[in-house]
């Protein structure tokens, strides 16, 4: 076969093969979105589950699922961004930066069922928090925690040196440097960052099993010792639990597109933010 | 001007302590991970509170947890199959005990029932006897039987996981290990293949505006949250696959190869997208320059020289769907079984650990056993995490 | 005789309060995915009749909720099997012991896809097929199909319930499939033609096939509804129970008495589960 044939039966065949990755992301999409958006009315986001969840709404396992965000955030937000500058700018390569890069690394490589071991063994049993929204948060906080670290990390390793250099020229401190100079300019990859941590929260289950989540809550948490719902937990008891699955199967579509919901909504805005600032800097 | 160093100095230790946050947490997981992971091997498989005895002239001094298991399901019926001598096994419970004696020899209020079940243990020479240890008798005449703690050895090469078994639980890894590779072996081997071409389409063959459009598409369905791939590959993909290959039952490790591909496949194509992006742009323009068709240039240049990227993404794709819990646990029906064929029901290591930790009281040897498997699961992914910093480090050297 | 009425006037309208009052109860209830939707049921009735109360209802299985109970986390355990003695040990051994109260009973139905045209079983057959030792409808009388086994995780009361009561202590064949939760059974027998699995008489639906059981080696049949379970013709029938310890006591006390009345037993039969008499 010619060189010519040889090559448009490759492209051709590479580019089917990336639709069909495209056409099953659709595909999934799709099921959901059909299957739910029927389910999907005021009082579906308002309303407190009754009838074993095949009636009513899920409004606590939205709440339930912001609340983790918040306070996973809370948590992993300050320390990612405050390890990322400290490890980016002031570490010298040395074997201590290897090792905090290194552990960094495994962190984020561990499985989420992993997390939710070790939250349940620390935060519930030995702090004795019990099953609660700050053990949740918690083991959620730590989870993202890498993710932060990064992109971090990433931003502020693409600022120019010389940014710094003109600061530190002009009498800044260093602290000063990257407060004023150097952090500002990576503000929009942090908040992406930021952003992607929020859409990994809202999605596990994970870790949320052992740690806080339960099926079914009489009012909304008052305090951070309280037990959530959340979005994906409530999921998965609408699809394995329940003595009348075929009622509850649509509310199990309908919680489905929510979480799909929340999660692409964040993405994209992530993808905005980025583009946007991208476009800016240019 | 001091006090703006103080702050300075103040600062950074602040920085520095935040940094060490993520070393802390690691080391904090794989004590608590090991600290009652490793505390199974020094416990025994026998139920607290219950008691295994023999007859006092029963040669027989010890037993493994799975002759006890056999004995006690019937697969083993004679003393001498463990070592002992020629006498048929005669098993015994409280519940045989209404049917050897009256309820005047029990008692009124059952008080003569250690009386009752020593007088049983010590006219049958061949009896097995379980029961509960307040059921013991002050001077009863049967004998303890021994049961080891649980080895290493045993907990690897077992292969049964039944943490629950009466009368005492069985803990053999290897069906789990076993079905947690199959399933994760599977979807690497789908894809892989596709993650590399979507790659290398992304990166040299599509066009500006379609990988404008493609790119974020991808990197949505990284977002989808695996319960939502476990609804869907349990409503689609199981009743599919048991049409399509006329199986008793849908739920497979296919079916959980299948859901892990597409998980996998975003960190695939992502990193493996980066790596041959990173190509130098001269590598590509020489081999045209030298009369090789764009296709050529691609496979025989380009490609190669991203080489270790692109074994980077396929082991963290492979990382990724080894832990993976919600999704497979719906999927895969959860069987404890040695795998025969990927058309078979699998139990993986996640599955197993988000499926029975809440009911294993803490502390107790059923919770020690679900450690040592997240031990497994840690020190897989560990591995996984460290071949990537190796090859990436070998790259940039 | 003016100080003896006085006194009992006070003593009535002391009384008043406390018997017209709603009973608010505050309390944790975890465990039992078979006693999950009465309990959610119960939870939500009383919350809705008894202003500031808060009952909150998690599943995850039987023994999820005792392991609750022992670490002190839940102050209900839901089960749907009984306390074992080492469980009960532990708690004494923390200074506590426990209370037990049978809040309704249960047929448990054992179920097969529609079309299979077994319909009675013996439990020495069911017993062969839990173990394992029958793989094939056609050792039982049914077509050439093999059997499969749906089963609850290690932590539900109901699969320790069919252990210790259907196969007679024997342990479940390695090859049956284990699900997380009751509807997941459901779900999976309706889609199988050969499956068998086991659920609580408030979970079958018109997907599956309720097998008639025997517990005289064949000589009578019988089916599972709530009249044979309440004449306990149907043998395979068990009390769902409510464990929590005496520090708790006082607090679920109002909850418990609820479930207990007339209108909490009419709630136990409206879910599908048999009342207490």
């Amino acid at each position: 076969m010619s060189k010519k044939t040889n090559q448009l039966l490759a492209f051709n065949l590479f580019r089917l093969v990336s639709f069909m990755v495209v056409a099953s992301l659709f595909l999934i999409l799709g099921f959901i979105i059909i299957n739910g958006i029927s389910v999907i009315n005021w009082d579906f986001l308002t309303k407190a589950p009754s009838n074993n969840g095949t009636e009513g709404g899920i409004m606590p396992a939205i709440v339930g699922t912001l609340l983790l965000v918040l306070g996973s955030i809370i948590f992993a937000f300050p320390i990612g961004v405050l390890s990322g500058i400290y490890i980016n700018e002031y570490l010298k390569e040395n074997w201590f930066k290897k090792i905090v890069r290194s552990m960094t690394n495994n962190l984020s490589g561990v499985p989420s069922i992993v997390f939710g071991l070790f939250g349940m063994a620390l935060f519930v049993h030995t702090l004795n928090f019990g099953d609660s929204l700050i053990a949740g948060s918690l083991t959620l906080g730590l989870m993202v925690l890498p993710i932060i670290i990064r992109t971090t990390e990433e931003a502020l390793k693409s600022v120019d040196d010389s940014l710094r250099q003109g600061s530190y020229a002009l009498g800044a401190t260093k602290l000063q440097t990257i407060r004023k100079v150097v952090l500002p300019v990576c503000y929009p990859n942090i908040v992406t960052g930021l952003i992607l941590s929020v859409s990994r929260v809202s999605g596990e289950t994970a870790p949320i099993l052992f740690t806080c989540a339960a099926s079914f809550l009489p009012r909304l948490p008052h305090s951070i010792f309280d037990q959530v719902m959340a979005l994906p937990y409530h999921l998965y008891v609408l699809i394995v639990s329940g003595t009348d699955l075929e009622k509850a199967r649509p509310m199990a579509y309908g919680t489905a597109f929510v979480l799909i919901a929340l999660v692409l909504f964040v993405n994209l805005f992530a993808n905005a933010v980025r583009n946007y600032f991208i476009k800016k800097s240019k | 001007m001091k006090f703006r160093k103080a702050i300075e100095k103040f600062s950074e230790s602040i920085l520095f302590a935040s940094s060490t946050v993520t070393t802390i947490a690691v080391l904090f997981i794989v004590f608590f991970l090991f600290k009652s992971g490793m505390g199974l091997f020094s416990a025994s498989p026998l139920e607290d509170g219950y008691a295994l005895a023999v007859n006092a002239s029963n040669p027989v001094k010890q037993l493994t947890s799975r002759q006890i298991k056999d004995i006690f399901n019937g697969d083993v019926t004679n003393w001498k199959e463990v070592g002992g001598s020629d006498d048929a096994i005669q098993l015994f419970t409280i519940d045989e005990l209404s049917s050897n004696y009256t309820e005047e020899q029990l008692g009124a209020s059952l008080e003569h029932i250690p009386a009752c079940v020593n007088d049983y243990v010590s006219k049958n020479k061949g009896v097995f006897a379980f029961f509960e240890k307040r059921f013991l008798d002050k001077s009863f005449s049967g004998r303890m039987v021994k049961v080891p703690n649980i080895t290493l050895a045993e907990f690897l090469n077992g292969r049964e996981w039944y943490p629950t078994a009466t009368p005492v639980a069985q803990f053999g890894v290897l069906p789990l290990i076993l079905g947690t590779l199959w399933v994760t072996f599977l979807a690497i081997l789908i894809a892989i293949p596709v993650g590399l071409i979507t790659a290398i389409y992304l990166a040299e063959i599509a066009g500006d505006r379609m990988r404008r459009f493609l790119k974020p598409v991808i990197e949505l369905l990284a977002g989808i949250p695996s319960i939502v791939y476990g609804f869907f590959g349990l409503v689609v993909i199981v009743p599919f696959l048991q049409q399509l290959f006329n199986l008793p039952v849908g739920e497979t490790a296919l079916a959980g190869s299948l859901v892990l591909a597409i998980m996998a496949l975003p960190t695939i194509i992502t990193i493996a997208e980066d790596a041959i992006r990173s190509a130098p742009v001269s590598l590509k323009e020489a081999s045209l320059a030298l009369g090789a068709s764009h296709w050529q240039s691609l496979s025989r240049v380009v490609i190669p020289y991203a080489k270790s990227g692109i074994l980077a993404a396929f082991i963290l794709g492979i990382g990724r769907a080894i832990g993976e819990t919600m999704a497979v646990l719906l999927v895969t029906g959860n069987a404890a079984t040695m795998p025969s064929s990927v058309l078979e029901p699998v139990r993986t290591i996640p599955a197993t650990i988000a499926g029975e930790l809440g009911e294993a009281p803490f502390g107790g040897t059923h919770f020690k056993a679900l450690f040592a498997l997240g031990i497994i699961l840690f020190i897989i992914t560990f591995v996984f995490n460290t071949l990537v910093e190796v090859i990436k480090s070998k790259k940039s050297s | 005789m003016k100080k003896s009425v006085v006194t009992l006037f006070l003593a009535i309208s002391l009384l008043i309060p406390v018997v017209t009052n709603a009973q608010k109860v505050v309390c944790k209830i975890k465990g039992s995915d078979t006693c999950l939707p009465l309990s959610q049921r119960f939870a939500e009735i009383y919350n809705k009749n008894n202003a500031g109360s808060g009952i909150s209802v998690v599943g995850g299985g039987s023994g999820v909720g005792i392991a609750a109970l022992l670490s002190g986390t839940t102050d209900i355990a839901q089960s749907s099997r009984k306390m074992k003695m080492d469980e009960k040990l532990k708690l004494q051994e923390g200074g506590k012991s426990v209370k037990e109260v049978i809040i309704a009973y249960d047929a448990l139905a054992i179920i097969v896809h529609p079309s299979n045209p077994v319909s009675q079983l013996t439990r020495e057959q069911l017993e062969g097929i839990f173990t394992g030792k029958l793989t094939n409808w056609k050792d039982v009388g049914g077509p050439d199909l093999k059997i499969i086994v749906y089963s609850r995780e290690t932590s539900s009361g109901t699969y320790d319930f069919i252990k210790e009561h259907v196969m007679n202590k024997k342990n479940f064949t390695a090859s049956a499939l284990m699900m997380a939760a009751t509807g997941a059974v459901v779900q999976s027998v309706s889609q199988t033609k050969g499956a068998i699995g086991y659920v609580g008489l408030a979970y079958v639906e018109k997907e599956v096939k309720a097998l008639k059981v025997s517990y005289d080696k064949g000589k009578t049949y019988v089916a599972p509804n709530v009249s044979t379970a309440m004449s306990r013709k149907y043998p395979v029938t068990r009390p769902l129970y409510y464990y929590f310890t005496n520090t708790v006591e006082a607090k679920v006390k109002p909850l418990v008495s609820f479930i207990l009345s007339k209108d909490g037993q009419n709630i136990v039969l409206a879910e599908g589960f048999v009342p207490l008499s």
